[in-house]
């Protein structure tokens, strides 16, 4: 299994990633960095390390919310929802981020000739 | 991300602290399980998932310490730990903190207080809508200071013809007696306006009304309004809220208060605050005979300048202008007198420029002189830290091996530093609003001011400028000063530190560093003290100059005749027996009468014709003049070098005049003056009393050069008159020549005067001691303060080196006996730490001497009159910085002495 490091991974791209796997449902810690390792076929491996401290900025900075709910397993956890705000952001960062590979992909991919 | 919000979340993050890491132990301990039971569901042993699962996790107080790190209010926190360590450490040593805080607070407070005072006098801009755009005009005349005042009759010609100004107001300084229903009866300060003045500045007023253009016609109904100040309204009027349409009388004319100026506005002029302001039409009303309507009245002018015009555009325009009023003075005075005035024009966002022009030298002289001594402080204070940090190498090696990131390090050193420089800050500023006051006193005190009619008010309470201005060198002398100690909690090596502490670490570039900073504190004490000894000397030299006559034991009283009942030509007699009585107190050597005293600042001047002496009317100058009494010239000590004085006897007899050498020398040449014929031609020129007839005065005496106006003149050309043979006698300044100290006869003055004249009384009593003094005051201040920041300097330089050589001797105790036990005698030992004072002195000289000489050369330029050729301040510095250094470097060396190489070898 290839272990990533996030902080390898572009910076602000877990605060993306954590708040695209809140998109679908809310979900505690550990759900999240499961879902993560899944969705990214084991790519993204997120300890809890790095996990726990953005879960936390993000929800300073408004854009998920905590609740403390029942699991499946019917233990109390704490889960994240995404706020109005986080949604927003989303969106905005999603943009951003596809208009971004798109273009760093043309330069990766740009032959002597072009450049 | 919005600001506030995360703000917010912080500071409830602070509050709920221990909520959340409740939170975040549940949350973690979830999360583990939950881990667990995906391992076992997935075909694991309980044990072997635990196990796992907790590797998986990390350590959990780790990623607590990585969620607490996750926002700012960590920084918040750690910082305040800092500061609390930092507080904690400087109580440690209340020694060094108390030297450290005292010196910056010397340091901060002489800083701030002079700035306080440039910030007053120089950069607080005018209360008014866009000062930025307003521009003073100012009159110049070949060596003399610039002149704010025009007349009136120029002013209409600048105003109704320039193109550059979108307005170009006026504004004439007078008191007034006011009274009226309400109004307590008093005399008060306040100005002629020309209409536009308050709607040309943009200020509105606090209610009411402000004078505008339909106030500005002489007999129009509403010429005789008046606004009022906001402090005259709340001290005087009982701030009535009905004041507006009560009258006030001014001299005799009733005026009506049409409005209070807003609370912020005093006026144009720093330090001269007015109570009221009358439109200029009401003058003719107030003041008999007016000196409006024929243009005389004196005003200063301001003119707003329109968008997009540059004050050079504006200057050559008003060169152009100005031609008017140069045709005026030729045709009033002379050619020649009209050809030398030139017009300028200057930024005033701070308004008129009169007491910026006085005190700005001196200003800038004292900002260099406080800036250099709080460079000195900075030095000193890096040094104590470095040694300091010397002595803590051991706590910071503990500190960085128990995890202390270097970063922290630093940042704490740095937290130890400003902390320092917010004490020494805080007690600056008390200082400096006590120093700042102080110095106003002083600086008021001056002949320049005693002269004016109005009394001066500086106000010099620290506002947002001067608080900010603080604030800045508060943090950049810690930056400054820190910044040693910080490099060093960067580099230092724990190891080597841990293992012995004391020597270790101390490396060789370190001791050069701490032996750099006693150098230039030396250096920079040496330019201070050269710069105290430079204006000392400076002072000195004013102070003592050839005069013309005698400073000392000189009393002089001004009387008062205007209420006493006797008219001009009926003073002869009682004036010649009350000089008679005078001459009969018997610590008086000597006693006259004149009409001006010199270098008072007053003086009258007039234009003459010599026979045999063909002069064109261009080339005229003003001859001063005084009127005096006989035994005037023995009075004054000023030496009668032919000829003969002036006798009572004289009254009747054909006019006769005393000139001195250079007058002499100007018109007659070789030949001999006595007997020689001049007389007066054309109007009088600036100053005092009535006209003399056209009749021509014989010369029958020569007198000495002396000065006659001010105390920096070359004494000019000048006659002097006979005060008894003028038609009356309209002369009040009495001089006493006395045996003791001059103002012990005042009593007996007084009492004479009383019993001889019971209606003329005394104005005034003064002593050319302090005539003279008055001259120097700006003088007197920077010689006082550059002594003062010069010793404060050269004491704190001495402290340096104090602290380097004791810190040396303990270092090297060992070494000493060692050298001891090898045969080295106490005297060698002692010349071991002498000599290494005396390098550090020498190197200090080697830089500071070019310094000095560079820095003096700078003062020359900037101060007018400046001799700085003189060796002797920067001798006189080398002598006291190496005396006070051997002093400082006395017990050092006694205590190197008296080392006991026994025990030093044992330790």
């Amino acid at each position: 299994m290839a272990e990533q490091k996030p902080s390898s991974l572009v910076q602000g791209t877990l605060h993306m990633l954590i708040l695209k796997t809140l998109a679908l449902e809310p979900m505690h810690g550990y759900g999240i960095g499961l879902r993560l390792e899944q969705i990214s076929k084991g790519v993204f491996r997120v300890n809890a390390g790095s996990l726990f401290p953005a879960l936390r900025r993000l929800e300073r900075d408004g854009l998920i919310a905590g609740t403390w709910q029942a699991t499946e397993n019917n233990r109390q956890g704490k889960y994240y929802a995404l706020t109005a705000e986080g949604r927003a952001t989303l969106k905005r960062e999603t943009r951003d981020w596809e208009q971004q590979s798109v273009a760093i992909a043309r330069i990766l991919g740009a032959s002597l000739g072009e450049l | 991300m919005p600001l506030l919000s995360r703000l917010m979340g912080g500071i409830a993050g602070l509050l709920r602290r221990t909520k959340q890491e409740q939170e975040l132990d549940l949350e973690l301990q979830q999360f583990l399980e939950t881990s667990i039971e995906d391992k076992v569901r997935v075909g694991m042993s309980r044990k072997a998932a635990t196990r796992a699962a907790r590797m998986e996790l990390g350590s959990a107080s780790a990623v607590k310490d990585g969620v607490r790190d996750a926002g700012w209010e960590t920084v918040l926190e750690t910082t305040w730990q800092d500061v609390r360590y930092a507080a904690r450490a400087l109580r440690r040593s209340p020694g060094f903190t108390a030297v450290a805080v005292l010196s910056l607070a010397l340091g901060i407070g002489a800083n701030t207080a002079i700035f306080s005072l440039i910030n007053t006098l120089m950069l607080r801009p005018l209360p008014v809508s866009h000062p930025e755009q307003l521009v003073q005009l100012l009159s110049r005349y070949p060596g003399e200071p610039r002149l704010s005042s025009f007349s009136w009759r120029h002013y209409l010609h600048f105003r109704d013809r320039n193109t550059s100004f979108s307005d170009l107001l006026a504004t004439s300084r007078a008191r007034f007696r006011v009274t009226g229903d309400g109004v307590p009866r008093e005399t008060i300060d306040g100005e002629y306006v020309a209409g536009n003045f308050f709607t040309s500045l943009g200020v509105r007023p606090a209610f009411g009304r402000v004078i505008d253009a339909r106030d500005d016609q002489v007999g129009s109904a509403t010429a005789a309004s008046a606004v009022v100040s906001w402090s005259y309204w709340t001290n005087r009027l009982q701030a009535d809220p009905a004041v507006v349409g009560k009258t006030i009388v001014v001299n005799d004319a009733p005026a009506t208060i049409v409005g209070v100026a807003p609370r912020a506005f005093f006026g144009l002029e720093v330090g001269l605050t007015s109570s009221v302001w009358l439109p200029a039409a009401m003058e003719p009303l107030v003041q008999r005979p007016s000196r409006l309507m024929d243009g005389s009245l004196g005003v200063g002018m301001l003119g707003r300048l329109r968008p997009g015009v540059t004050i050079d555009r504006a200057l050559a325009e008003m060169k152009v202008l100005d031609r008017f009023r140069l045709e005026d003075f030729a045709k009033s005075r002379s050619v020649a007198f009209a050809r030398d005035f030139t017009i300028e024009l200057e930024p005033a966002a701070a308004g008129f420029a009169t007491l910026r022009d006085r005190f700005a030298t001196a200003l800038l002289v004292l900002m260099t002189l406080v800036g250099l001594l709080l460079l000195i402080a900075c030095t000193n204070i890096a040094g104590l830290l470095l040694a300091r940090a010397a002595a803590r190498q051991h706590e910071m090696a503990l500190r960085v091996s128990l995890g202390a990131g270097r970063a922290r390090l630093v940042r704490q050193a740095l937290i130890e530093s400003l902390l320092l420089s917010a004490m020494g800050g805080v007690l600056g500023l008390a200082l400096a609003s006590v120093g700042a006051r102080a110095l106003v006193r002083v600086i008021l005190s001056g002949r320049d001011f005693a002269r004016l009619q109005q009394p001066i008010d500086i106000q010099v309470q620290p506002d947002l400028q001067v608080l900010f201005f603080t604030a800045t060198i508060a943090v950049l002398t810690a930056v400054l000063f820190g910044a040693a100690p910080a490099w060093h909690a960067l580099t230092t090596a724990p190891a080597s530190s841990l293992r012995a502490h004391g020597a270790a670490g101390d490396t060789r570039s370190r001791r050069l560093f701490g032996k750099g900073l006693v150098v230039g504190q030396i250096a920079w004490s040496i330019v201070l003290l050269s710069a105290a000894g430079l204006f000392v000397q400076h002072l000195s030299n004013l102070r003592n100059q050839e005069l013309g006559f005698q400073r000392r034991s000189l009393l002089l009283v001004t009387l008062d005749a205007t209420g006493s009942g006797y008219r001009g030509d009926q003073l002869f007699v009682p004036y010649q027996q009350l000089l008679g009585r005078l001459a009969q107190i018997p610590a008086v050597r000597a006693v006259t009468i004149s009409g001006v005293t010199p270098i008072s600042g007053a003086g009258a001047s007039r234009f003459i014709s010599v026979a045999g002496f063909p002069e064109s009317p261009d080339a005229r100058r003003f001859v001063p003049l005084n009127w005096v009494g006989p035994r005037y010239f023995e009075t004054f000590g000023t030496p009668l070098l032919a000829g003969r004085d002036f006798a009572f006897t004289d009254r009747g007899g054909p006019p006769v005049a005393i000139v001195n050498q250079a007058m002499a020398r100007y018109y007659f040449g070789g030949k001999d003056p006595i007997g020689g014929r001049f007389q007066f031609v054309g109007a009088s020129g600036s100053g005092v009393t009535a006209a003399p007839p056209a009749q021509a005065y014989t010369i029958v005496g020569v007198v000495a050069d002396a000065k006659y106006l001010d105390l920096r003149e070359t004494p000019p050309r000048t006659i002097y008159l006979n005060a008894f043979q003028e038609p009356r006698l309209f002369v009040n300044e009495l001089a006493f020549k006395t045996t003791g100290p001059p103002a012990a006869v005042t009593d007996a003055v007084r009492r004479t005067v009383r019993e001889e004249l019971k209606t003329v009384s005394v104005a005034r009593v003064t002593t050319m001691d302090d005539l003279v003094d008055g001259w120097v005051v700006s003088e007197r201040v920077i010689a006082a303060l550059s002594t003062f920041f010069g010793g404060l300097g050269t004491t704190l330089a001495a402290l340096g080196l104090y602290g380097l050589l004791a810190f040396t001797v303990t270092r090297r105790t060992n070494e000493i006996g060692t050298r001891m036990a090898l045969g080295a005698s106490r005297a060698d030992i002692s010349r071991l730490v002498l000599r290494g004072a005396l390098g550090l002195v020498c190197a200090g000289l080697v830089i500071g001497v070019p310094l000095g000489l560079v820095s003096r050369r700078a003062a020359g330029r900037v101060v007018p009159g400046l001799s700085v050729d003189g060796a002797w301040p920067l001798v006189f510095a080398t002598a006291a910085m190496v005396a006070v250094a051997m002093v400082a470097a006395y017990v050092p060396t006694r205590r190197a002495a008296s080392v006991d190489p026994i025990d030093a070898l044992r330790q």
